[in-house]
């Protein structure tokens, strides 16, 4: 692995070494001559957290390893599990785009195999081999695509979408990085967690503070979920604790409220909390799903079997009878 | 059991079955790391008791004469405490199972070899009924004696499934192990590594992919964006699994973008191209029960046990070509024959005799009577 890696690749063991190796403590950032670093740290996370795009400037390897170290500790300084998540996911789409471009355009077998492995096995404990015959083709064990593809929604990852054979999935570069995507914000996530400081230097402190002003502190829904349908509960709890919903959760989610009556601006409230929220996106899925726009039809509730085939069902004694979540709590209001 | 039987009937069949598993008590398939296998017992009333685990063989055989269980069922999962309730076993893995029944498969004789049975009064007609001519209960059973037609429909979809498995799976076929399921199918066990941490998601996913189901024509490289038609071959190309099935299938194998873009314009566009290409994958794909390949808490007919719907025993298929389940699915001994009224009229070989019986008393050879009677297409006298 070249120097230049270790910018694109700050977790690898290789970049803490050189770290190790330079001797800096985190005391030594509060010192003027570390304020571009500090600057650039906080460039870096008001890019991702504000405009939600992955922040992909390269400068020389020294500065954006440290770059990345201290906007880490800055993560942790604000402390705001919503902002540690999305940076997180950010921060891995931001590896996967030099991951993506590294495999593509690396001619040397040699290396690229060598980058596989550090990424791909070390890490993840993925193994990937290179086709002999297609370049840039690359095969996995259908048990490790299955692991990671089932999080995914889109019927292009099912198994049957994909170059199949003798037990090995054949896939893209695109397809092979994005595969491990989440992967890298957990790994980045845990690094952030693992972080034990005492006393956060003053300068790095007033940065966090900075930045913290800065971004939008999310809506915590404090949704009265007693009304709602356990299912509907779930939803919300999960985007409350910043997890991300799968597509068909969001779907539901975002259904079942505009049918309550909710507005478009309301339901988009509602997942300013997932850790990629991106609200023109939001905005069009809300808006299409309300009839608003594009076939203008009004899409309705799934229903509860459709639900539980899609392990979105969390049954109480209190559903019994009902067929829709909008059905919930109405025999009660009735006795 | 198919519907609840008689006082007679039920001390034949129970005795029957204790003396079977009395006297084969090296019958039954021990499985693999036996005491980390959620067992479960259905009884003569059909209740079934789950939760249950044996250290050895000699446990299970001494369960078994004790309490004459109708059906016996181990779990493809593999628990550190497999007598906990579900959410305390802490799963370890699973074998892959798949269940082929001829309830899913097209089988153009079905219908002749059906019979419907009143579970309320036990009359049986042989034309498809609502409602019980003699007490109008609505809860009529059907119950199927397949015929040599059928098993090789059966047999044809197994070895599709085997195929898939070894091909696209990379399934060693020394692991793959085919079982006639006791009454109207196969059960296929696939002991892999690979694939024995898979969840019930994952294990979705391999059944979608073997039924051909949610293919896109994006996998393709074929797409529509607004109106217009757009051909890329993908990357890795049509060599391999459902590309390569589609694509021989449309006899276009080492087509180029032009071609197929040019075949696709031919046949009347997109939608038609869908069209074809679904037909094909509902056509190759293979008829498995999903339910039972993604349930990793399924408990799955025991090997060597009686499947009390038939009388019939689920048994290794070491030859499927050569397999007859009414010979070699059938393990009780021939040394008596048996008295019998049979509730309509029906042709049957068992053990390459034919018999035709009619709506009256007939005498029958020990297995035969076992069969009807569990049926419930006989009684016995």
């Amino acid at each position: 692995m070249g120097k230049d890696d270790l910018a694109k690749y700050p977790f690898l063991k290789e970049a803490g070494m050189y770290v190790k190796e330079t001797h800096f403590g985190i005391d030594e950032f509060g010192r003027p001559e570390f304020n571009h670093i500090l600057e650039k740290a906080k460039t870096r996370i008001e890019h991702e957290i504000l405009s939600g795009n992955v922040f992909l400037e390269l400068q020389k390897y020294d500065i954006d390893l440290f770059t990345f170290l201290i906007s880490l500790i800055m993560i942790k300084c604000i402390n705001i599990e919503s902002i540690t998540k999305k940076y997180c996911l950010l921060e891995a789409m931001r590896v996967e785009s030099f991951l993506i471009d590294d495999l593509r355009h690396e001619k040397d077998v040699k290396k690229k195999k060598l980058l596989i492995s550090k990424i791909f096995g070390e890490l993840f404990d993925l193994k990937i081999v290179l086709d002999e015959f297609t370049p840039n083709l690359f095969k996995m064990r259908i048990s490790d695509y299955l692991v990671r593809s089932t999080s995914f929604h889109e019927q292009e990852w099912k198994l049957i979408n994909r170059s199949v054979n003798g037990g090995l999935v054949y896939l893209d570069v695109e397809e092979t990085v994005r595969l491990i995507r989440n992967e890298l914000s957990i790994l980045i996530y845990n690094k952030i967690k693992a972080m034990e400081i005492v006393k956060f230097p003053d300068t790095i402190n007033s940065y966090a503070s900075s930045i913290k002003n800065k971004v939008v502190i999310p809506v915590n829904l404090q949704t009265k979920t007693s009304k709602y349908p356990p299912c509907i509960n779930h939803a919300i709890d999960l985007l409350n604790k910043n997890e991300n919903l799968p597509h068909s959760a969001r779907f539901f989610l975002a259904t079942y409220m505009l049918t309550c009556g909710k507005g478009s601006e309301e339901v988009i409230d509602l997942f300013k909390n997932a850790p990629d929220f991106n609200e023109r996106i939001t905005r069009y899925q809300v808006e299409h799903l309300s009839g608003q726009r594009g076939s203008l039809t009004k899409y309705s509730v799934p229903a509860c079997s459709k639900l539980a085939n899609e392990n979105l069902c969390f049954y109480t004694h209190e559903c019994k009878g009902i067929k829709n979540p909008l059905q919930f709590g109405r025999n009660k209001l009735q006795k | 059991m198919n519907i609840k039987p008689n006082n007679k009937n039920l001390h034949f069949l129970q005795k029957s079955f204790k003396e079977y598993y009395f006297k084969n008590t090296d019958i039954l398939e021990c499985p693999h790391n036996i005491s980390q296998r959620e067992f479960g017992f259905m009884n003569f009333e059909s209740d079934m008791k789950r939760h249950i685990s044996f250290d050895d063989m000699g446990q299970l055989n001494a369960y078994l004469l004790q309490n004459v269980p109708s059906d016996i069922y181990y779990s493809n999962s593999y628990y550190e405490f497999p007598t906990f309730p579900m959410n305390e076993k802490r799963w370890i893995g699973a074998d892959l199972i798949f269940d082929i029944d001829l309830k899913d498969l097209a089988s153009p004789c079905l219908m002749q070899h059906t019979y419907f049975i009143c579970k309320e009064c036990g009359i049986v007609s042989q034309k498809l009924i609502k409602l019980c001519d003699l007490c109008k209960s609505t809860k009529i059973h059907s119950i199927v004696i397949p015929c040599p037609i059928c098993i090789n429909i059966l047999k044809k979809e197994t070895k599709k499934l085997i195929s898939f498995l070894t091909e696209d799976f990379g399934i060693d076929s020394k692991y793959i192990f085919i079982y006639f399921s006791g009454n109207t199918g196969f059960h296929i066990t696939a002991i892999d590594q690979k694939y024995f941490t898979l969840d019930s998601k994952a294990r979705s996913d391999l059944a979608g992919y073997l039924m051909g189901k949610n293919i896109s024509l994006g996998s393709l490289g074929v797409r529509r964006n607004k109106l217009n038609l757009t051909v890329k071959i993908p990357q890795s190309g049509f060599s391999y699994g459902w590309r390569k099935r589609i694509i021989n299938n449309l006899n276009l194998s080492g087509v180029s973008n032009d071609k197929l873009s040019i075949y696709i314009k031919k046949i009347g566009g997109y939608d038609e191209f869908k069209k074809e290409v679904e037909n094909i994958t509902k056509t190759i794909g293979v008829k498995i029960d999903p339910y039972v390949t993604m349930d990793i808490h399924r408990i799955f007919r025991m090997s060597g046990s009686i499947n009390s719907k038939s009388g019939l025993s689920k048994v290794e298929c070491k030859n499927l070509d050569t397999f007859d389940p009414f010979s070699d699915a059938c393990l009780f001994q021939e040394n008596e024959n048996i008295d019998i009224n049979v509730k309509t009229k029906l042709k049957l070989i068992f053990k390459q005799k034919k018999y035709h019986l009619d709506n009256s008393s007939a005498t029958v050879p020990y297995p035969v009577a076992i069969y009807l009677v569990s049926k419930s297409l006989a009684d016995v006298v």
